[in-house]
């Protein structure tokens, strides 16, 4: 069976473990159409660039290993947002993660706070880093990749209502965390 | 839509990573396999969660062994206890018997008229 990734002819195969039928230049592209997505997921969840970088490498190196199974594009989207997701969470958990600030480290601002202020995105985006493990990874596929709680839940193999109720409790959190943060802003 | 969702889509915008990174990446891919050391293996057993099911596998293989032991020592305390149950009461049954005849033999020899 054939198919087209990333305008590449794809072969499916019955073990996709063995060698990738897909040349090296063509799964670079691959690699440069979908880098930002898969190294913004790593990022945004581990707050360490070095490490989001090697997280998103190894998801690439796991992509050649399984480039057969892919069927489409939206498959291909679909399994590196799940495979980064699986990534991330599962590195929090090998080494206990604590993250490298805390609330107190954070700039106050020094004035009321505009809606594209970088003061006020990077806050939020340290907030957001501070959620546990699953909380903080539907926030960043939520608002990162504009995913809906159905297409959530997909991802993450979890139950749409749970989605949709972690998701109003981050937001809480999150809503409750940046009031104490930065004070005076009108959320 | 809250002011909150739009500053989360502001700062959870997509970055790139380094500009060399998908040749990282295929640099990565023509490497040879690296072969795990006996150490490294060792080191993935003492990663959580996989510690966690170690921990786990040297608390069940110390109890369940104790824990069979002690079954296996009861059942015997049990047995040495019935045995001992039962030749108290053999005991008291003989006991019983020979205060039984004892008992007759008084009430015998106290009957008026009864030669000694």
């Amino acid at each position: 069976m054939a198919s087209s990734v990333g305008g590449l002819a794809v072969r499916v195969q019955e073990e996709p473990q063995r060698a990738a039928p897909v040349a090296l230049p063509a799964f670079a592209d691959i690699v440069r159409e979908h880098q930002g997505m898969v190294f913004s997921l790593a990022w945004h969840y581990l707050h360490d660039r070095a490490l989001a970088e090697e997280m998103a490498q190894e998801v690439f190196l796991e992509l050649y290993r399984h480039i057969g199974s892919i069927q489409s594009p939206e498959h291909l989207l679909f399994w590196l947002r799940k495979v980064a997701s699986r990534k991330c969470i599962d590195q929090t958990r090998r080494r206990v993660f604590w993250p490298k600030f805390g609330l107190d480290e954070i700039p106050e601002p020094p004035a009321k706070l505009r809606q594209s202020d970088p003061l006020l995105s990077r806050a939020l985006a340290r907030l957001v880093a501070s959620l546990p493990e699953k909380a903080r990874m539907l926030v960043i596929l939520r608002f990162q990749e504009d995913l809906d709680p159905s297409d959530i839940a997909r991802v993450l193999d979890m139950p749409v209502g749970t989605v949709k109720s972690q998701l109003q409790r981050s937001l809480d959190v999150l809503r409750d965390k940046l009031a104490r943060t930065v004070g005076e802003i009108a959320l | 839509m809250s002011n909150l969702e739009d500053d989360l889509r502001l700062a959870l915008r997509r970055e790139e990573p380094s500009l060399d990174f998908a040749e990282r990446v295929l640099a990565r891919l023509s490497e040879p396999p690296a072969v795990p050391t006996w150490r490294q293996r060792w080191a993935v057993l003492m990663r959580p969660p996989r510690l966690q099911w170690a921990a786990v596998a040297v608390v069940l293989s110390v109890l369940i062994p104790a824990g069979t032991v002690q079954y296996q020592k009861e059942l015997r305390y049990r047995a040495e206890g019935e045995r001992a149950k039962a030749q108290l009461l053999f005991a008291v049954r003989v006991a019983g018997s020979r205060l039984h005849q004892a008992q007759r033999k008084v009430l015998e020899t106290s009957r008026p008229g009864t030669r000694l």
